[in-house]
Protein backbone atom coordinates (compact mmCIF):
# COMPACT_ATOMS: atom_id res chain seq x y z
CA UNK A 1 0.00 0.00 0.00
CA UNK A 2 1.35 3.41 -0.95
CA UNK A 3 -0.82 5.93 0.87
CA UNK A 4 1.71 8.64 0.31
CA UNK A 5 1.50 8.20 -3.45
CA UNK A 6 -2.30 8.19 -3.36
CA UNK A 7 -2.20 11.51 -1.52
CA UNK A 8 0.48 12.83 -3.86
CA UNK A 9 -1.60 12.05 -6.94
CA UNK A 10 -4.78 13.59 -5.51
CA UNK A 11 -2.94 16.72 -4.44
CA UNK A 12 -1.21 17.03 -7.80
CA UNK A 13 -4.47 16.86 -9.71
CA UNK A 14 -6.65 18.92 -7.39
CA UNK A 15 -4.28 21.89 -7.16
CA UNK A 16 -4.65 22.68 -10.87
CA UNK A 17 -7.73 23.39 -12.99
CA UNK A 18 -5.94 22.10 -16.09
CA UNK A 19 -4.98 18.82 -14.42
CA UNK A 20 -8.51 18.31 -13.11
CA UNK A 21 -9.85 18.78 -16.63
CA UNK A 22 -7.27 16.42 -18.13
CA UNK A 23 -7.96 13.76 -15.50
CA UNK A 24 -11.75 13.81 -15.85
CA UNK A 25 -11.42 13.62 -19.64
CA UNK A 26 -9.82 10.15 -19.34
CA UNK A 27 -9.02 9.08 -15.77
CA UNK A 28 -7.32 5.78 -16.61
CA UNK A 29 -5.08 7.27 -19.26
CA UNK A 30 -4.24 10.23 -17.05
CA UNK A 31 -3.16 7.96 -14.19
CA UNK A 32 -0.89 5.96 -16.50
CA UNK A 33 0.57 9.16 -17.92
CA UNK A 34 1.24 10.53 -14.45
CA UNK A 35 2.97 7.34 -13.38
CA UNK A 36 5.27 7.52 -16.36
CA UNK A 37 6.20 11.17 -15.94
CA UNK A 38 8.12 11.13 -12.66
CA UNK A 39 11.68 12.35 -12.46
CA UNK A 40 14.50 10.00 -13.29
CA UNK A 41 17.30 9.11 -10.92
CA UNK A 42 19.18 12.31 -11.78
CA UNK A 43 16.39 14.81 -11.13
CA UNK A 44 15.00 16.14 -7.88
CA UNK A 45 13.18 13.24 -6.30
CA UNK A 46 9.74 12.74 -7.84
CA UNK A 47 8.91 9.06 -7.58
CA UNK A 48 5.50 7.87 -8.74
CA UNK A 49 4.14 4.46 -7.83
CA UNK A 50 0.61 3.14 -7.39
CA UNK A 51 -0.61 -0.39 -6.73
CA UNK A 52 -3.06 -2.09 -9.08
CA UNK A 53 -5.89 -1.43 -6.62
CA UNK A 54 -5.00 2.24 -6.36
CA UNK A 55 -4.75 2.64 -10.13
CA UNK A 56 -8.12 0.97 -10.57
CA UNK A 57 -9.69 3.20 -7.93
CA UNK A 58 -8.40 6.34 -9.61
CA UNK A 59 -9.45 5.09 -13.03
CA UNK A 60 -12.99 4.64 -11.67
CA UNK A 61 -13.01 7.80 -9.50
CA UNK A 62 -13.99 5.40 -6.71
CA UNK A 63 -13.83 7.54 -3.56
CA UNK A 64 -15.08 4.74 -1.31
CA UNK A 65 -12.24 2.48 -2.47
CA UNK A 66 -9.69 5.27 -2.07
CA UNK A 67 -10.94 5.92 1.44
CA UNK A 68 -10.49 2.24 2.27
CA UNK A 69 -6.98 2.37 0.84
CA UNK A 70 -6.03 5.08 3.33
CA UNK A 71 -6.36 8.30 1.33
CA UNK A 72 -6.09 11.42 3.47
CA UNK A 73 -9.75 12.34 4.11
CA UNK A 74 -9.36 16.07 3.53
CA UNK A 75 -7.53 15.57 0.24
CA UNK A 76 -9.94 12.85 -0.80
CA UNK A 77 -13.04 14.98 -0.34
CA UNK A 78 -11.64 17.93 -2.26
CA UNK A 79 -10.28 15.68 -5.00
CA UNK A 80 -13.71 14.04 -5.24
CA UNK A 81 -15.49 17.38 -5.40
CA UNK A 82 -13.08 18.67 -8.05
CA UNK A 83 -13.44 15.68 -10.36
CA UNK A 84 -17.24 15.48 -10.11
CA UNK A 85 -18.15 19.18 -10.17
CA UNK A 86 -18.49 19.25 -13.97
CA UNK A 87 -21.40 16.79 -13.62
CA UNK A 88 -23.42 18.90 -11.20
CA UNK A 89 -27.01 19.66 -12.19
CA UNK A 90 -29.73 21.49 -10.25
CA UNK A 91 -31.05 18.08 -9.14
CA UNK A 92 -27.69 16.36 -8.57
CA UNK A 93 -25.32 18.96 -7.22
CA UNK A 94 -22.84 19.52 -4.39
CA UNK A 95 -25.19 18.41 -1.62
CA UNK A 96 -26.07 15.17 -3.40
CA UNK A 97 -22.37 14.43 -3.96
CA UNK A 98 -21.76 14.98 -0.25
CA UNK A 99 -24.51 12.49 0.54
CA UNK A 100 -23.11 9.89 -1.87
CA UNK A 101 -19.60 10.43 -0.55
CA UNK A 102 -20.70 10.06 3.05
CA UNK A 103 -22.67 6.92 2.20
CA UNK A 104 -19.52 5.51 0.62
CA UNK A 105 -17.11 6.21 3.47
CA UNK A 106 -19.27 6.13 6.59
CA UNK A 107 -19.68 2.33 6.76
CA UNK A 108 -15.89 2.06 6.88
CA UNK A 109 -15.59 4.24 9.98
CA UNK A 110 -12.27 5.89 10.72
CA UNK A 111 -9.54 4.45 8.50
CA UNK A 112 -5.83 4.80 9.27
CA UNK A 113 -4.72 7.35 6.69
CA UNK A 114 -1.22 7.98 8.07
CA UNK A 115 1.29 7.11 5.33
CA UNK B 1 9.19 47.29 23.84
CA UNK B 2 6.48 45.89 21.60
CA UNK B 3 3.14 45.03 23.13
CA UNK B 4 0.84 42.07 22.55
CA UNK B 5 -2.45 43.97 22.54
CA UNK B 6 -4.92 41.49 21.13
CA UNK B 7 -5.41 37.82 20.39
CA UNK B 8 -8.22 36.25 18.43
CA UNK B 9 -9.22 32.75 17.42
CA UNK B 10 -11.66 32.40 14.54
CA UNK B 11 -12.92 29.81 12.07
CA UNK B 12 -11.32 29.71 8.64
CA UNK B 13 -14.10 27.76 6.96
CA UNK B 14 -13.66 28.76 3.30
CA UNK B 15 -17.26 27.87 2.45
CA UNK B 16 -18.22 31.05 4.28
CA UNK B 17 -16.71 33.10 1.48
CA UNK B 18 -19.58 32.34 -0.89
CA UNK B 19 -22.32 31.69 1.66
CA UNK B 20 -21.92 34.66 4.03
CA UNK B 21 -23.12 37.44 1.73
CA UNK B 22 -25.94 39.95 1.86
CA UNK B 23 -28.79 39.37 2.13
CA UNK B 24 -27.33 37.50 5.09
CA UNK B 25 -28.80 34.02 5.56
CA UNK B 26 -30.41 33.70 8.99
CA UNK B 27 -28.21 30.80 10.09
CA UNK B 28 -25.00 32.74 9.35
CA UNK B 29 -25.99 35.96 11.10
CA UNK B 30 -24.20 34.93 14.28
CA UNK B 31 -20.97 34.11 12.45
CA UNK B 32 -21.12 37.42 10.59
CA UNK B 33 -21.78 39.37 13.80
CA UNK B 34 -18.81 37.75 15.50
CA UNK B 35 -16.48 38.57 12.63
CA UNK B 36 -17.79 42.16 12.74
CA UNK B 37 -17.00 42.31 16.47
CA UNK B 38 -13.47 41.05 15.81
CA UNK B 39 -13.03 43.53 12.96
CA UNK B 40 -13.92 46.36 15.35
CA UNK B 41 -11.49 45.01 17.94
CA UNK B 42 -8.61 45.01 15.47
CA UNK B 43 -9.42 48.61 14.54
CA UNK B 44 -9.88 49.79 18.13
CA UNK B 45 -6.59 48.28 19.28
CA UNK B 46 -4.56 50.17 16.65
CA UNK B 47 -2.76 47.01 15.62
CA UNK B 48 0.49 47.48 13.67
CA UNK B 49 1.41 43.89 12.82
CA UNK B 50 -0.35 40.52 13.01
CA UNK B 51 1.09 37.10 13.79
CA UNK B 52 -1.26 34.83 11.84
CA UNK B 53 -1.31 31.23 13.04
CA UNK B 54 -2.97 28.71 10.79
CA UNK B 55 -2.64 25.24 9.36
CA UNK B 56 -1.79 24.92 5.69
CA UNK B 57 -4.10 22.30 4.13
CA UNK B 58 -1.50 20.11 2.39
CA UNK B 59 -0.89 22.78 -0.23
CA UNK B 60 2.40 24.53 0.56
CA UNK B 61 3.50 21.83 3.00
CA UNK B 62 3.01 18.15 2.27
CA UNK B 63 4.29 14.75 3.30
CA UNK B 64 7.41 15.10 1.13
CA UNK B 65 8.64 17.37 3.94
CA UNK B 66 6.28 18.11 6.80
CA UNK B 67 7.58 20.56 9.41
CA UNK B 68 5.83 20.98 12.76
CA UNK B 69 5.97 24.79 12.96
CA UNK B 70 6.99 27.15 10.16
CA UNK B 71 7.66 30.87 10.56
CA UNK B 72 7.25 32.97 7.42
CA UNK B 73 10.18 35.30 6.80
CA UNK B 74 9.17 36.55 3.35
CA UNK B 75 8.81 40.24 2.51
CA UNK B 76 5.42 39.50 0.95
CA UNK B 77 3.03 36.64 0.34
CA UNK B 78 0.67 35.66 -2.41
CA UNK B 79 -2.66 34.60 -1.01
CA UNK B 80 -4.73 31.55 -1.87
CA UNK B 81 -4.34 28.81 -4.46
CA UNK B 82 -5.89 28.01 -7.82
CA UNK B 83 -7.94 25.19 -6.33
CA UNK B 84 -9.29 27.50 -3.60
CA UNK B 85 -10.37 30.08 -6.17
CA UNK B 86 -12.14 27.27 -8.05
CA UNK B 87 -13.66 25.49 -5.09
CA UNK B 88 -14.44 28.32 -2.69
CA UNK B 89 -14.66 31.36 -4.97
CA UNK B 90 -11.86 33.03 -3.03
CA UNK B 91 -9.96 36.02 -4.33
CA UNK B 92 -6.23 36.16 -4.99
CA UNK B 93 -4.62 38.60 -2.55
CA UNK B 94 -1.22 40.05 -1.69
CA UNK B 95 -0.10 40.49 1.92
CA UNK B 96 3.03 42.18 3.24
CA UNK B 97 5.38 40.30 5.53
CA UNK B 98 7.25 41.58 8.57
CA UNK B 99 10.81 40.34 8.49
CA UNK B 100 11.94 41.99 11.72
CA UNK B 101 9.27 40.40 13.87
CA UNK B 102 9.73 37.09 12.07
CA UNK B 103 13.40 37.13 13.07
CA UNK B 104 12.47 37.98 16.64
CA UNK B 105 10.21 34.93 16.73
CA UNK B 106 12.33 32.37 14.91
CA UNK B 107 15.75 33.66 15.83
CA UNK B 108 17.92 34.98 13.03
CA UNK B 109 21.04 32.93 13.66
CA UNK B 110 20.05 30.34 16.25
CA UNK B 111 16.58 28.98 16.90
CA UNK B 112 15.03 29.77 20.29
CA UNK B 113 15.25 27.19 23.05
CA UNK B 114 11.47 26.87 23.16
CA UNK B 115 10.73 25.60 19.64
CA UNK B 116 12.72 24.18 16.74
CA UNK B 117 11.02 26.22 14.03
CA UNK B 118 11.34 25.73 10.32
CA UNK B 119 11.38 28.96 8.33
CA UNK B 120 10.06 29.80 4.86
CA UNK B 121 10.92 32.66 2.53
CA UNK B 122 8.59 31.60 -0.28
CA UNK B 123 5.14 30.55 0.75
CA UNK B 124 1.70 30.86 -0.83
CA UNK B 125 -0.84 31.28 1.96
CA UNK B 126 -3.97 29.14 1.86
CA UNK B 127 -7.44 29.85 3.24
CA UNK B 128 -6.32 29.13 6.79
CA UNK B 129 -4.44 32.43 6.72
CA UNK B 130 -6.34 34.44 4.10
CA UNK B 131 -9.93 33.93 5.25
CA UNK B 132 -9.46 35.10 8.87
CA UNK B 133 -7.42 38.10 7.71
CA UNK B 134 -10.02 39.08 5.14
CA UNK B 135 -12.76 39.01 7.75
CA UNK B 136 -10.96 40.82 10.60
CA UNK B 137 -9.00 43.23 8.41
CA UNK B 138 -10.58 43.45 4.95
CA UNK B 139 -8.14 46.18 3.93
CA UNK B 140 -5.27 43.67 4.23
CA UNK B 141 -3.07 46.64 5.04
CA UNK B 142 -1.23 45.22 8.05
CA UNK B 143 2.05 43.30 7.69
CA UNK B 144 1.92 39.73 8.91
CA UNK B 145 4.13 36.97 10.21
CA UNK B 146 2.42 33.72 9.22
CA UNK B 147 3.09 30.63 11.32
CA UNK B 148 2.05 27.23 10.02
CA UNK B 149 1.25 24.58 12.58
CA UNK B 150 1.05 21.02 11.36
CA UNK B 151 -2.35 19.89 12.60
CA UNK B 152 -3.35 17.70 9.67
CA UNK B 153 -0.43 15.42 8.78
CA UNK B 154 0.41 13.08 11.66
CA UNK B 155 2.76 12.98 13.43
CA UNK B 156 1.56 16.34 14.73
CA UNK B 157 3.08 18.38 17.54
CA UNK B 158 1.66 17.68 20.99
CA UNK B 159 -0.69 20.11 22.70
CA UNK B 160 2.19 21.10 24.97
CA UNK B 161 4.10 22.28 21.92
CA UNK B 162 1.18 24.46 20.83
CA UNK B 163 1.23 25.93 24.35
CA UNK B 164 5.00 26.41 24.15
CA UNK B 165 4.46 28.25 20.87
CA UNK B 166 2.01 30.65 22.49
CA UNK B 167 4.24 31.28 25.50
CA UNK B 168 7.22 31.82 23.21
CA UNK B 169 5.29 34.34 21.10
CA UNK B 170 4.34 36.27 24.21
CA UNK B 171 7.98 36.44 25.31
CA UNK B 172 9.34 37.23 21.85
CA UNK B 173 6.88 40.08 21.32
CA UNK B 174 7.40 41.62 24.77
CA UNK B 175 11.20 41.55 24.39
CA UNK B 176 11.18 43.01 20.86
CA UNK B 177 12.71 46.48 20.86
CA UNK B 178 9.91 48.19 19.01
CA UNK B 179 6.90 50.31 19.79
CA UNK B 180 4.70 48.10 17.59
CA UNK B 181 1.30 46.96 18.76
CA UNK B 182 1.05 43.28 17.91
CA UNK B 183 -1.98 41.02 17.49
CA UNK B 184 -2.13 37.24 17.30
CA UNK B 185 -4.78 35.86 14.96
CA UNK B 186 -5.24 32.10 15.08
CA UNK B 187 -7.76 30.04 13.22
CA UNK B 188 -9.07 26.52 13.11
CA UNK B 189 -12.17 24.55 13.91
CA UNK B 190 -14.20 23.09 16.66
CA UNK B 191 -15.00 19.41 15.96
CA UNK B 192 -14.72 19.00 12.20
CA UNK B 193 -14.69 15.97 9.90
CA UNK B 194 -14.16 17.21 6.34
CA UNK B 195 -13.69 14.10 4.22
CA UNK B 196 -14.46 11.74 7.09
CA UNK B 197 -17.56 9.65 7.83
CA UNK B 198 -19.46 12.65 9.29
CA UNK B 199 -18.45 15.19 6.70
CA UNK B 200 -20.72 18.22 6.27
CA UNK B 201 -23.32 16.96 8.73
CA UNK B 202 -23.10 19.65 11.41
CA UNK B 203 -20.84 19.25 14.41
CA UNK B 204 -19.54 15.69 14.62
CA UNK B 205 -18.98 16.03 18.37
CA UNK B 206 -21.00 18.65 20.31
CA UNK B 207 -19.59 17.37 23.62
CA UNK B 208 -16.07 18.18 22.46
CA UNK B 209 -17.22 21.61 21.28
CA UNK B 210 -18.75 22.36 24.65
CA UNK B 211 -15.64 21.32 26.57
CA UNK B 212 -13.33 23.14 24.19
CA UNK B 213 -15.27 26.41 24.56
CA UNK B 214 -15.12 26.06 28.34
CA UNK B 215 -11.30 25.82 28.29
CA UNK B 216 -11.25 29.25 26.69
CA UNK B 217 -13.95 30.71 28.95
CA UNK B 218 -12.16 29.45 32.07
CA UNK B 219 -8.56 29.84 30.89
CA UNK B 220 -8.23 26.14 31.60
CA UNK B 221 -4.99 25.03 29.96
CA UNK B 222 -4.87 21.94 32.16
CA UNK B 223 -8.27 20.84 30.89
CA UNK B 224 -7.14 21.39 27.33
CA UNK B 225 -3.97 19.40 27.94
CA UNK B 226 -5.90 16.51 29.49
CA UNK B 227 -8.15 15.98 26.49
CA UNK B 228 -5.95 17.17 23.65
CA UNK B 229 -3.04 14.96 24.69
CA UNK B 230 -5.16 12.04 23.50
CA UNK B 231 -4.84 11.98 19.70
CA UNK B 232 -7.44 9.23 19.42
CA UNK B 233 -9.97 11.33 21.34
CA UNK B 234 -9.41 14.32 19.05
CA UNK B 235 -9.72 12.09 15.99
CA UNK B 236 -13.01 10.71 17.35
CA UNK B 237 -14.24 14.31 17.22
CA UNK B 238 -13.36 14.48 13.51
CA UNK B 239 -10.40 14.05 11.20
CA UNK B 240 -9.62 17.79 11.07
CA UNK B 241 -10.41 18.65 14.70
CA UNK B 242 -6.75 18.90 15.69
CA UNK B 243 -6.72 22.38 14.15
CA UNK B 244 -8.62 23.49 17.25
CA UNK B 245 -5.22 23.47 18.97
CA UNK B 246 -4.34 26.73 17.22
CA UNK B 247 -6.78 28.41 19.61
CA UNK B 248 -4.89 26.89 22.54
CA UNK B 249 -1.79 28.71 21.30
CA UNK B 250 -3.70 31.99 21.64
CA UNK B 251 -4.86 31.05 25.13
CA UNK B 252 -1.28 30.23 26.15
CA UNK B 253 0.04 33.48 24.69
CA UNK B 254 -2.48 35.57 26.63
CA UNK B 255 -2.33 33.50 29.82
CA UNK B 256 -5.86 34.27 30.95
CA UNK B 257 -9.47 33.45 30.09
CA UNK B 258 -10.79 34.91 26.87
CA UNK B 259 -12.81 38.12 27.16
CA UNK B 260 -15.28 36.88 24.59
CA UNK B 261 -16.26 33.29 23.88
CA UNK B 262 -18.86 32.17 21.38
CA UNK B 263 -19.33 28.99 19.41
CA UNK B 264 -21.65 29.95 16.59
CA UNK B 265 -24.02 27.38 15.16
CA UNK B 266 -24.96 27.42 11.48
CA UNK B 267 -25.36 25.04 8.53
CA UNK B 268 -21.65 24.25 9.02
CA UNK B 269 -19.76 22.61 11.85
CA UNK B 270 -19.58 24.85 14.94
CA UNK B 271 -17.53 28.04 14.48
CA UNK B 272 -15.11 29.12 17.24
CA UNK B 273 -14.80 32.79 18.23
CA UNK B 274 -12.46 33.60 21.13
CA UNK B 275 -11.12 37.10 21.78
CA UNK B 276 -8.63 38.60 24.21
CA UNK B 277 -8.31 42.39 24.21
CA UNK B 278 -6.55 45.06 26.22
CA UNK B 279 -9.00 47.93 25.79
Amino acid sequence: MTKYMVDKFMRYVELSDARVAAYVADPAAYVEGWLGAGAGAEGATDDRVLTEAERAAFAARDYAALYALGAHPYLLWHFTEAVHAHEFTPEQGWRELVERYRAGVAPQGVVDYIP
Amino acid sequence: MAELVLAAATPHNPLLWRAMRDPMPDDLAGVAANFARFRRAFAEHDVDVVVVIGTDHLRQFFYDTSPAFVVGKADSYHGTWENEVRTFGMDAVEVSGHRELADEISGRTVLPEAIDFAVSLEWRLDHSFVIPLQYVRPELDLPVVPIHTNASMPPVPSVRRFIALGEHLSRAISSWESDARVAILTSGHMANDVGGPRTFAGSPDPAFDEAAAAWMRDGDLDGAIRVCSDFERITEAGCMTYQYLNAITALAAMGRPADFVDVAESRFASSPFFLWGSR
